[in-house]
């Protein structure tokens, strides 16, 4: 399949202006058995699973990668596909205009793609179509972002963000040790979206459970410059902090800047997502950064291991079960100084 | 001036038998050189995109299920950019159709999922988002022929605003609708067509015929090429650039309920950038930005290829990134192709 | 400067122009629209490229590649389309294209200085060089595009139909700086459809037509007559044809009635009888044009009525005016009357397109026919209504705002300036068709700058000064000396 469709590239190439430009791009569609070495590592072995099965054509789709977590999405799935020589990805490219990844679907039903792997712009939005695959008997994984009827996928990657909320909120928790009169601070993420409310819910139940509470909370909007922005208010209006949480990684950059300028090191933050500069600031332990929540960026590529399953009707093999579950919600841990070295390999470039 | 004395010389004496045969020649060269002249080069491009989708992804492209996926992609922003022309040809602009198609699903689908009555018809969600258009139009359309105020920067205020106002309403959440019958209406294909692609069809012919055969065409036509020429022969301008933005706010009303049923759900971040591709399409289709000369079919040929090129990438897994540079010299090479035939086309009459 | 000699076969605007210029003289050249004249000072200005011939400056051949060679070699044009920035400064738009700098920066002062000199020469001290040329008059902006050509040293100055903006005193003006320049020793062409301003101004004339020279080197005291055969090939009298006196008791068809306008006119009050000619007669400026365009509704009357018959007329609605029966032909026939990019006949229907229209339906054919017609019967040329009105000269231009208003069946006509820009052919066809559509019972009202088409056209005539009217009555009770001493009275008083 991938040799003639690079036979025909060459054909086209002639025909093409942008030749050049275009080749290139086609290149990452080709099979590379010959680095699974220096890349395995980053994936934990699924047994005789991994083994090479007939191939399984999968088409991707998620939204414009316009922030680190969203990039490391596809870019996670893509060099996970690389790794099974019979997986055969359509990276459809992100988009955050819901009529064309609609678009985008109904071209993998047109292809008769085995699996679609869809991280949806708008869960509501894709469901029509996501259904419309399952009836042509394409099996649709649906991560992060949930349809909204239950039939439009055979099986649903989660992350858990109630669950951040709750890891962050038992660790700042344990680090501040009964302090009853600590001040705690929260910079979310945009405020209206369900999952920055997920989020807040679980931190203030994590933080009830040792008598504390929320005691400034700002949002900011996923962006530098919302965060720095966010965090500049923030400190004004609090002169005196213990624990700062902080929702997304990517814009905790800006808040980090803000927490130098103002030269403020009375109390530590927790991150939220994982980003691989986050991790080294953990690590090398020489800034208010003490720990993080992981959101993973790797759930798109579970969705793709998963499809490959599905499609080749195996199941998984530390399950008793026989077929895939239809919901997988995805842990998150709470990264320190002391297991960093588990979790860096998987972290997102912000 | 030869030619034309020759012409002027055997001009037939005013009567019906001389004016037939006048007229058969110069009806052939006008489609040579006319509109269709205009087009050729918009054709080619087409022609030329399909060629390399035939040639990379063949079997994959060269099917009927493909080609109403392009039809299907290309039908809000078709009809959006329908409206569009109209604006353009009249001598203005309308950055605020992405931000009305959002507005007018969000309203309607507010509608649909909160205050709606069990038992009234759909076609109420239909008429509040095709309302809420016309009412975004007419406010730009008010704002420049009677304000005075530049149409780039009316309708760049009405852009925001619809967006901020969508947001509020829908409280940023998405809005899903389960009103069957609606649901029904946008899932059936009659005669092997999708819904949109007719809704589509119908719009263009419309305007085609509401553009090049009606008063109200001619009218838009005059205004665009010489305001005062126009108003000086007793048309009623201001009237008549208020009367297209409130046709090119229908189109987004339209559009708006075509997203609804496309995806099934209202957002407020519908359309986004949605005026952009319009006016690529539209000025890509040979429509004068300046005014004055308008052309619907370049328009939907201008939306054609931008979306079978995006077809294409997508069959060959290529970024979009890739996709946006081949766009912008596709934006080029068209006008500047198009400048060509023109003159020629001028030097041949 | 001893001659030049030009040939430009094959092309159809140019088909072997001569064309000789002595030092210090002013060389008249003439030709109706569509002649080759414009095309002519292209070339010379070195905006065209010949295709044949050669150009001769001090007895060596050149090759005028660009308009900076042309300026190089000293030939400097003034553009009927006055080719001044509006935005800009007069002493920005003298220098432009060759500032006066010195590493980049302009010398600002310096150019301050020149200009103040330029316009002393030009006997224009008073347009102090900071002054924005929009804010100028078109007489001003012709002595800004003037003062330009001298400060490239020119020593010949093209100057294509520059009286055409002006009212008689500026004429007047220009002509005794073009008299001071021939002393000087500069050379100017001139061109000009008025054949009087000519036998005024002029030493020699060339004579155009159909892009090839019928008539060189002839003196500037060559019979009318002869002219205009040399130009038309034709014999016209350029005289306006005799119309019967209207009758005492012909009905009163417009009637206007203390109309006002802040800023420009007050207290007007005339009325025009079925087969009447009004005639307004006043400077540039003096508010007569927008006498006609309130009448018309063009701009808002700030009080004061318009009734056309019985019917009252909604102030400030063009759309109101037109049903009631007005057609306007505006002074600036391209910005202001022709869809330039449309076909003949769509221009011509402007007006009536929705009249033949069925259930809002365009009805072409109806449309084509009643343009044939009309292009027929006013003898445009060429005679094929599917060309873009861009294409043709300026009296066809005008002849199809004329048709306009004929397919419309106006009772009153409103006139202004319908002969600038006209050549002589087309104008005395534009005066015959005043006369015809009177003697149908058309009421006319006219606007000109040149007095003597005012008072020849009209039965009475208004002169207008400074927005009011100083003077009504009877064409024939009055001269054009007479006309001009009571607009210098009213701009005195």
């Amino acid at each position: 399949m991938s040799a003639r469709l690079s036979r025909r590239w060459v054909a086209a190439a002639g025909a093409l202006a942008a030749a050049s430009l275009l080749v290139a791009g086609c290149t990452s569609n080709e099979p590379q058995e010959t680095d699974d070495a220096t890349t395995q590592a980053a994936v934990v072995p699924g047994g005789e699973n991994d083994e090479k099965g007939d191939t399984v054509t999968i088409g991707f789709s998620a939204p414009a990668a316009d922030h680190g977590w969203m990039g490391s999405i596809t870019k996670s799935a893509q060099d996970l596909a690389k790794q099974y020589p019979d997986i055969d990805l359509k990276v459809a490219d992100g988009t955050n205009d819901v009529n064309l990844q609609i678009s985008q679907i109904e071209q993998f039903i047109n292809d008769k793609v085995d699996a679609i792997v869809l991280l949806p712009f708008d869960g509501a939005a894709l469901t029509e179509v996501a259904i419309k695959a399952m009836q042509a008997g394409i099996v649709v994984v649906n991560v992060d972002r949930e349809f909204d009827d239950p039939t439009a996928a055979r099986t649903t990657v989660l992350g858990d963000n109630y669950g951040m909320g709750i890891s962050a909120g038992r660790f700042i928790c344990e680090q501040l040790g009964g302090k009853a009169d600590a001040k705690v601070a929260e910079i979310a993420g945009i405020d209206s979206l369900p999952l920055t409310q997920d989020r807040s819910q679980g931190f203030a139940d994590a933080l009830g459970e040792c008598g504390l509470k929320v005691a400034n909370r700002v949002a900011a909007d996923f962006t530098v410059q919302g965060g720095e922005a966010a965090a500049a208010n923030l400190l004004q209006a609090a002169p005196k902090l213990d624990a700062i949480w902080n929702h997304d990684d990517d814009q905790g950059v800006g808040i980090l800047a803000a927490i130098e300028a103002a030269g403020r090191d009375e109390f530590f933050m927790v991150g939220g997502a994982g980003s691989k500069n986050v991790m080294e600031a953990i690590k090398a332990d020489d800034t208010v950064l003490k720990a993080t929540v992981i959101y993973p960026s790797t759930q798109a590529a579970d969705g793709i291991k998963l499809a490959r399953l599905l499609v080749q009707g195996k199941s998984m093999s530390d399950l008793v079960e026989v077929e895939v579950p239809r919901t997988i919600q995805l842990y998150a841990p709470v990264v320190t100084k002391e297991n960093v070295d588990q979790y860096l390999p998987t972290a997102f470039e912000s | 001036m030869s030619e034309h004395d020759v012409a002027a010389s055997d001009a037939p004496a005013p009567g019906t038998v001389a004016s037939a045969p006048g007229s058969q020649p110069r009806r052939r060269r006008s489609l040579l050189h006319g509109p269709a002249g205009r087009n050729l080069g918009l054709v080619i491009a087409l022609v030329a995109i399909c060629l390399v989708g035939i040639i990379t992804a063949g079997d994959r492209f060269a099917t009927l299920d493909n080609l109403l996926t392009i039809l299907r992609l290309a039908s809000v922003l078709g009809v959006l950019s329908i409206g569009m022309t109209f604006v353009i040809t009249g001598g203005g602009i309308d950055l605020s159709v992405g931000s009305v198609l959002g507005l007018a699903s969000v309203w309607a689908s507010t509608i649909a999922t909160q205050t709606m009555a069990e038992d009234s018809h759909w076609i109420v969600m239909v008429l509040v988002a095709l309302g809420v258009g016309v009412g975004a139009g007419l406010i730009n359309g008010v704002l420049v022929a009677y304000g005075k105020v530049v149409s780039f920067i009316a309708t760049l205020a009405m852009m925001v605003a619809a967006r901020g106002l969508a947001e509020v309403i829908a409280n940023r959440r998405t809005q899903v609708v389960r009103v069957r019958d609606f649901l029904d209406f946008f899932r059936a294909d009659p005669l092997g067509v999708p819904v949109l692609v007719w809704i589509f069809a119908v719009v263009s012919v419309a305007g085609w015929v509401l553009l090049n055969r009606t008063t109200f065409g001619r009218r838009t036509v005059a205004v665009g090429g010489n305001a005062e020429a126009a108003r000086l022969a007793g048309i009623k301008v201001q009237r008549h650039t208020m009367y297209l933005f409130a046709l090119s706010g229908l189109a987004a009303g339209i559009a708006g309920v075509m997203m609804l049923g496309r995806t099934t759900a209202g957002s407020s971040t519908n359309g986004m950038l949605y005026e952009l591709d319009a006016i690529a399409a539209v000025v890509v289709g040979g429509t004068l930005l300046a005014g004055g000369r308008g052309s619907i079919v370049g328009t939907v040929l201008g939306v054609l290829i931008f979306t079978t090129l995006t077809n294409v990438f997508t069959q060959n897994n290529l970024s979009i990134s890739a996709q946006s540079v081949f766009k912008g010299a596709i934006i080029v090479g068209a006008v500047l192709l198009q400048q060509r035939l023109a003159d020629r086309s001028r030097a041949g009459t | 400067m001893r001659g030049i000699v030009k040939q430009f076969p094959g092309a159809r605007a140019l088909d072997g122009v001569e064309l000789d210029v002595r030092a210090g003289e002013v060389h008249c050249l003439l030709g109706q629209n569509g002649a080759g004249k414009s095309t002519l000072i292209k070339v010379l200005a070195g905006a065209h490229q010949p295709d044949a011939g050669e150009i001769v400056v001090d007895g060596e051949v050149v090759t005028i590649a660009d308009p900076v060679a042309g300026l190089r070699l000293g030939i400097a044009t003034m553009y009927q389309e006055l080719d001044v920035v509006d935005g800009l400064s007069v002493a920005e738009n003298i220098y432009l294209g060759h500032e006066l700098s010195s590493g980049g920066f302009t010398r600002r002062r310096e150019a301050t200085q020149r200009t103040r000199e330029l316009m002393a020469r030009l006997g224009h001290s008073s347009i102090p060089p900071h002054r924005e040329v929009g804010r100028l008059s078109a007489a001003g902006k012709q002595i800004v595009s003037m003062a330009r050509a001298l400060s490239h040293d020119a020593r010949v100055i093209v100057m294509d139909e520059p009286s055409a903006v002006l009212d008689s005193e500026e004429v007047a003006n220009l002509f005794r700086v073009v008299r001071d320049l021939t002393a000087q020793g500069v050379s100017v062409v001139y061109i000009s459809h008025r054949l009087e301003e000519i036998r005024q101004i002029g030493d020699r004339i060339t004579v155009l037509k159909d892009g090839r020279t019928v008539a060189s080197g002839l003196p500037a005291t060559t019979p009318t007559p002869d002219l205009i055969r040399l130009m038309t090939g034709r014999t016209v009298e350029y005289a306006i044809p005799r119309r019967a006196p209207v009758a005492a008791d012909a009905p009163v068809v417009l009637d206007v009635a203390d109309l006002a306008l802040r800023g420009a006119f007050e207290s007007v009050s005339f009325s025009v009888r079925a087969g009447e000619v009004v005639g307004l007669a006043g400077l540039v400026g003096s508010g007569r044009s927008e006498i006609l365009e309130t009448v018309f509704g063009a701009r808002r009357a700030t009080s004061g009525t318009v009734r056309v018959g019985e019917r009252r007329v909604r102030t400030g609605s063009v759309a109101d005016a037109v049903a009631a029966g007005i057609g306007l032909c505006p002074e600036e026939r391209k910005s202001q009357g022709l869809l330039l990019d449309e076909p003949v006949y769509r221009n011509v229907t402007l007006s009536t397109f929705t009249r033949t229209a069925r259930g809002g339906f365009l009805d072409e054919t109806a449309e084509r026919e009643q343009a044939r017609a009309q292009v027929e019967a006013l003898e445009v040329r060429p005679a094929d209504v599917t060309r873009h009105a861009r294409t043709l000269s300026g009296g066809n231009q005008q002849k199809i705002v004329l048709a306009r208003w004929l397919v419309h069946g106006c009772r009153v006509l409103l006139l202004d300036e319908p002969t600038r820009g006209v050549d002589v052919g087309a104008r005395a066809e534009i005066y015959a068709l005043v006369a015809e559509l009177t003697a149908a019972g058309t009421a006319v009202v006219v606007v000109s700058s040149e007095i003597e088409e005012v008072l020849g056209l009209a039965d009475r005539v208004l002169v207008v000064s400074e927005g009011r009217v100083v003077h009504t009555g009877p064409a024939t009770d009055i001269d054009e000396h007479r006309v001009l001493d009571l607009v210098m009275e009213g701009s005195a008083a």
